[in-house]
């Protein structure tokens, strides 16, 4: 049991001494991405080989968290030379150990190439991916072992809640308000009036929220950031429910991330047990306790009103918000709902200040964000950036560019209510107010990259019937007016579009704007409107010459074989499902239009380019 | 000072209430549809979306949620008229039989819809306004039905889409549906007990609570506390909430008054005969055979069918149908041997009512003989038979059958003496007129004295026909014996003259000869009053002997008759002057 901040100190101290010891030490990165490329099969065979030559004591392991750099999981970082290993298997620890452990040699063929230079990388430093990073919020993934709260501790965790709780509760807010926090789950609402408006809200039961539910697709940096520092959202909530005057806590996971759940459980447990969670919270007389609750995956119930009344037990469906939950909130109380990614920061200002936090990012977008960066990017994962960062930077220093050097085409921001941007608009700087005067939106951080053979009336298709299955379907715009939308798209994409289905569109996006009950519903026709407005002349040549400039939409597409190219290898016929490709070996092939299902197989195997897609 | 604008109109902003209230109070019309005034609003169907203005910034918001805040409310702008358009469009896509949406559209000018006609959704006409499941939920607090899934696949079931073993069959969620869109046998496999109107002869259902009939006295809503679901589980409670005047008291209960009144006139009406007790004639059983009142509720143009007639098996308009005279009546082996009177009238009324509904149909009146004495009565059938060509058929019908989807009447032509079998679309009995159930309770009560029929009897039939064998009470109408309104009408107003005569005098004059107790010699034993038809005489509790209302003792001599101890005499006519006389009478032969 911790009593008071001093208590604190000294254990700070007492394992940080004892980490310091630890000069040789190995990290494996884990989380569920790293688990799933093998994750726990380097780690476990670290731990047999380091038994079996009796390194244990002179050799630690630190299992982390996800260190971002999802493309190139599981990584490996060999202290104290810093050494960066990508794409571990377990057949190469006892290399590893040989090698770089035993002989303090570097093992070549598991360090990152950058593929623009071709230069070999050794350290993390050296790697493009993280130059232009600032990891302030999740940079500390690497540093702890995220079920061990005493590596947290050791790193100067819990610090801001011992700082925090010698403050004023209004000088907290202060504080959080000066620093420009905006909530990071979406809506960019200043996290600091928000806090005002509950703590000055009548009311004896208060209570705080923190918001888990991610469900953008490809999106995952809550879920990377509760599994891998689970303490850092802690301490923030705690923060605030002392700030707001709150004695309960909610977090509200959804069912899919066992490992987040189980993470941050631990957390908890560890937490009560050292006198940071619960009755008397550092001897201050300030008690506070968070329960897990596990959502069952409904994209809308990370809708914030929705989101409590999945917690009180009924169906995740909004209300209408005209009372805000600072005032009514969870079971009519006042309430604080904010992102996991909003309360990590917390713990951050109260240590370094408003001020610090302040100097980062633009005017009206403080601190950093992070962005999952995923899709035709040759560096995809997790990147935590300073607000005001362009578009390009991310995707072209960061992200390493298109990959197979194909062309950019756009960048969605924002999740399925977000917006794709075109290339015109790289060098946008990357805030709340750029992205939403764009006609996109920051969102939770989804960061999708489109090349050349994404074809933007499909995009938008997607995301709207996304949207039509998610939609909680209580009010009649979203409900209905989706539908309308997706089978509109669906016409266009199958080559039965006409010119007047755009103002139909078009309507329909301005009504279920207007008149949706949730920004759900609100936001839902941004991905549509985003690609009519930028990628206007795709949906025209959808609909007037039925023909798709990507080649993706199935209807719209012919495969035929140039016969001059064509040099018989047979590869296409073989490969062909349903045996709709005919001809001698050595000969020019034929494709059967009759039987072709447009499945695109002949044109991605071929080696001589003879395959066309019209 | 802080105001709210709507529609130009200033009034006070009141966060309590929603702008629909406000607007409704101001007489403004917003339209609604998933919102009801005993529920709690939801703002789903978004139809009732009117523009707020708040420090210049227009936005959309649902009346029935938005607070009465300060600021400006535009209710029929052009932005607030296009989104309605916009969901109302969207609805006839969702819901493409719902009629009540065509005709609500049609309001707002939309006729059709641009959108594609929507095949996932479960129902045609439903609209998920969510009344049903929030009636079930917050009215009846039952929550047999509620939401299943999301989006597009978002429907009203029970769980596991199993029939509900909690649903009360109370069929609120049928009621409270604005698009007719589901049954309570959707929920239930359980029998469910409609409620048949007592008015409209059970062609139509009516409420648990409910005006009897058009201009009832008084024409107050009655609550049906055997049906209402308030007075089974404490629920619902939607009358009250939405009656605006707080007139509902459920607390209320029967009252009996006691009224000293100085006459009664007894007009207790009648019954017809049951149409189950007619079984040769399919009554009960064929449910085309319907009796007089029936066919006079499908004729009636504020009736269950507005005027229109349909056949009660499955709403078709009979092209042709048979009235049938003298059921019952003039038949003392099966019924009564009374002539009901009215039946050749009304069914010949009937028959030509039905050719002006139904211009080719055709109408066949089976009698045994017509009855025609009124004023105009006869030139009434003539007319009947001339200009509408109704077809009289002298006989009574032997036989009523189905016959496929039409019924078969047999009879014979008296007039041609050929065998009659007619197959029509639908029968008209005309049964006999029987005093009524609830109306000889009422007698037994009042102690009247009535025939064998049950009808009331008269002191004299061509005397005294308006006066009861009990004095003070007066006969009117078909209480007596059946007659028409013509001649009901004549005599309530005789009645009535009768009570206004008997009022007038200064004092009573009765005959002298009546009851009278011998006080010395009464013990109280109550015999008497046992005796007494008229309640003319009754043991005083205090004293604790006979004592005699002079003003009703008819003089019969029954509680002299019973009295044991010869207390009761008749005055005037005492035992000694009875002895006198017969002493007087015989003394020459003594």
């Amino acid at each position: 049991m911790i009593k008071s901040a001093e208590d604190l100190n000294k254990l700070a101290e007492k394992f940080a001494q004892k980490r310091a010891k630890q000069e040789r030490l190995i990290i494996v990165s884990g989380g569920t991405c790293g688990e799933a490329r093998g994750s726990k099969s380097v780690v476990s065979a670290f731990r047999k080989e380091l038994e079996d030559r009796k390194l244990n004591d002179k050799v630690h392991l630190r299992p982390t968290g996800c260190l971002g750099f999802c493309e190139r999981e599981p990584i490996v970082i060999i202290e104290p030379e810093k050494i960066f290993y990508t794409s571990v298997s377990h057949k190469d620890v006892p290399k590893i150990i040989n090698e770089t452990i035993e002989k303090h040699k570097i093992v070549e063929e598991l360090l990152y190439t950058d593929p623009i230079t071709n230069k070999k990388c050794m350290t993390h430093d050296d790697i493009p991916f993280y130059e232009k990073q600032q990891p302030f919020i999740f940079g500390n993934n690497v540093n702890l072992t995220p079920t061990s709260i005493d590596d947290y501790i050791a790193i100067g965790g819990y610090t801001a809640l011992a700082k925090a709780l010698s403050m004023d509760r209004d000088a907290i807010i202060d504080e959080v308000l000066k620093s420009g926090l905006r909530g990071r789950g979406g809506g960019g609402f200043p996290t600091g009036i928000k806090w005002k408006s509950a703590r000055q809200a009548e009311g004896d039961i208060k209570y705080v929220i923190c918001n888990a539910d991610e469900g953008d697709p490809g999106a995952y940096m809550d879920r990377a950031l509760l599994e891998g520092n689970p303490h850092s959202i802690l301490e923030g909530m705690i923060i605030g429910a002392y700030a707001i005057g709150a004695n309960e806590g909610y977090i509200y996971v959804r069912q899919e991330y066992p490992l987040a759940c189980e993470n941050f459980g631990i957390a908890m447990e560890k937490a009560r047990k050292y006198g940071l969670l619960g009755k008397n919270i550092l001897g201050s007389g300030f008690d506070f306790d968070i329960k897990i609750n596990r959502g069952g995956g409904a994209f809308v119930a990370g809708e914030s009103s929705a989101l409590m009344r999945s917690i009180e037990g009924k169906a995740a469906v909004p209300r209408p918000k005209h009372v805000h939950a600072t005032q009514k909130g969870l079971w009519d109380r006042p309430t604080v709902l904010n992102n996991v990614e909003t309360w990590a920061n917390v713990p951050l200002i109260i240590n370094n200040g408003s001020k610090w936090y302040a100097s980062i990012g633009t005017e009206r977008s403080k601190g950093t964000k992070i962005f999952s960066l995923v899709g035709k990017v040759n560096n995809t994962g997790l990147v935590e950036v300073p607000m005001g960062i362009t578009l390009r930077e991310i995707v072209y220093d960061i992200g390493g560019g298109i990959r197979n050097g194909k062309k950019f085409k756009g960048v969605q921001t924002g999740g399925p209510s977000g917006g794709v941007l075109p290339e015109s608009l790289l060098d946008l700087q990357v805030d709340f107010d750029s992205l939403s005067d764009a006609g996109s939106m920051m969102g939770s951080g989804g960061m999708i990259v489109f090349d050349e053979d994404n074809c933007m009336v499909d995009i938008a298709k997607y995301f709207i019937s996304f949207l039509v299955d998610e939609s909680c379907g209580q009010c009649t715009p979203c409900r209905e007016g989706l539908v309308q939308m997706r089978e509109i798209l669906n016409d266009i994409c199958e080559g039965r579009g006409k010119m007047e289905h755009l103002d139909m569109l078009e309507e329909l996006a301005w009504g279920i704007s207007q008149t949706s009950l949730c920004q759900l519903g609100k936001a839902a026709p941004n991905p549509m409107l985003s690609t009519l407005k930028y990628f206007r002349d795709e949906y025209i040549a959808h609909i007037e010459e039925k023909r798709c400039p990507a080649g993706v939409c199935k209807a719209l597409v012919t495969y035929t074989i140039d016969a001059e190219k064509c040099t018989g290898c047979t590869l296409c016929a073989k490969k062909c499902p349903v045996g709709a490709i005919t001809g001698k070996a050595k000969e020019a092939h034929v494709i059967d239009t009759e039987k072709c299902v447009k499945c695109g197989m002949c044109y991605d195997v071929c080696n001589f380019d003879a395959v066309k897609r019209i | 000072m802080a105001k709210l604008i709507i529609d130009g109109i200033e009034v006070e902003p009141d966060p309590n209430k929603t702008v629909l209230e406000v607007a409704n109070e101001l007489g403004i019309e917003i339209p609604t549809l998933c919102h009801h005034k005993a529920l709690s609003p939801s703002g789903t169907c978004r139809l009732c979306v009117v523009e707020t203005i708040w420090k210049g910034r227009s936005t959309l918001k649902t009346a029935c949620t938005y607070p009465a805040w300060e600021g400006e409310i535009r209710t029929n702008s052009p932005v607030v008229k296009r989104a309605r358009k916009f969901i109302l469009k969207l609805m006839l896509a969702a819901a493409p039989e719902a009629e009540d949406i065509r005709e609500l559209a049609a309001k707002y000018d939309v006729f059709d819809t641009e959108y594609k006609s929507r095949e996932s959704n479960w129902n045609k006409k439903c609209i998920m306004c969510g009344l049903c499941v929030r009636t079930c939920d917050e009215i009846m607090n039952i929550s047999a039905i509620g939401f299943v899934g999301r989006g597009e696949h978002r429907r009203i079931a029970t769980p596991m889409k199993e029939y509900s073993d909690i649903c009360s069959t109370c069929g609120a969620c049928q009621f409270v549906c604005p698009t007719n869109a589901i049954k309570v046998s959707d929920w239930t496999d359980r029998p469910i007990h409609p409620i048949p109107s007592e008015f409209d002869q059970g062609l139509v259902d009516r409420p648990a609570i409910y005006i009897p009939f058009p201009q009832a006295v008084p024409n107050t809503p009655v609550l049906d506390d055997t049906s209402c679901m308030h007075f089974k589980n404490d629920a619902c409670g939607v009358c009250s909430a939405v009656c605006p005047t707080d007139a509902i008291d459920y607390k209320q209960v029967d009252k009996i008054e006691e009224l000293d009144v100085g006459a009664i006139i007894v007009s207790t009406g009648f019954e017809l005969y049951p149409l189950k007790k007619i079984p040769e004639y399919g009554g009960g059983e064929i449910p085309d055979v319907i009796d007089a009142l029936t066919m006079e509720r499908l004729l009636a143009p504020a009736g269950p069918t507005n005027g229109i007639v349909k056949r009660p098996s499955d709403g078709k308009i009979p092209k042709s149908i048979a009235f049938v005279h003298c059921v019952r009546s003039r038949d003392p082996e099966h019924g009564v041997p009374y002539c009901s009177r009215i039946c050749c009238m009304y069914l010949i009324k009937q028959a030509m009512l039905y050719k002006h509904a139904v211009e080719d149909g055709r109408a066949y009146d089976f009698y045994i003989d017509l009855r025609t004495n009124g004023k105009g009565y006869e030139e009434f059938y003539q007319r009947a038979q001339e200009e509408e060509w109704v077809t009289f058929i002298r006989g009574k019908p032997a036989r009523i059958i189905q016959n496929g989807d039409k019924v078969q009447i047999w009879s014979t032509d008296t007039l041609s003496g050929r065998q009659v079998k007619l197959d029509v679309d639908m029968v008209v009995l005309a049964p006999a007129m029987i005093p009524s159930e609830s109306g000889l309770k009422l007698l037994k009560t009042l102690r009247l004295a009535t025939d064998e029929y049950g009808w009331i009897k008269e002191q004299h039939l061509k005397l005294r026909p308006l006066e009861s064998m009990t004095a003070g009470i007066f006969i009117s109408g078909v209480a007596q014996y059946p007659k028409d309104i013509t001649d009901t009408v004549a005599q309530a107003s005789g009645a009535a003259a009768k009570v206004l005569d008997m009022f007038s005098q200064p004092e009573l004059v009765r005959s002298p000869t009546i009851a009278h107790v011998d006080q010395e010699i009464c013990a109280g034993c109550g015999y008497c009053e046992k005796a007494c038809a008229y309640e003319a005489i009754a043991v005083d509790p205090v004293k604790h002997i006979a004592v005699v209302n002079e003003a009703l003792c008819e003089g019969c001599g029954a509680c002299a008759a019973a009295c044991p101890s010869g207390a009761v005499q008749h005055s005037n006519f005492f035992k000694n002057q009875i002895l006198t006389m017969v002493l007087e009478a015989t003394r020459k032969y003594s």
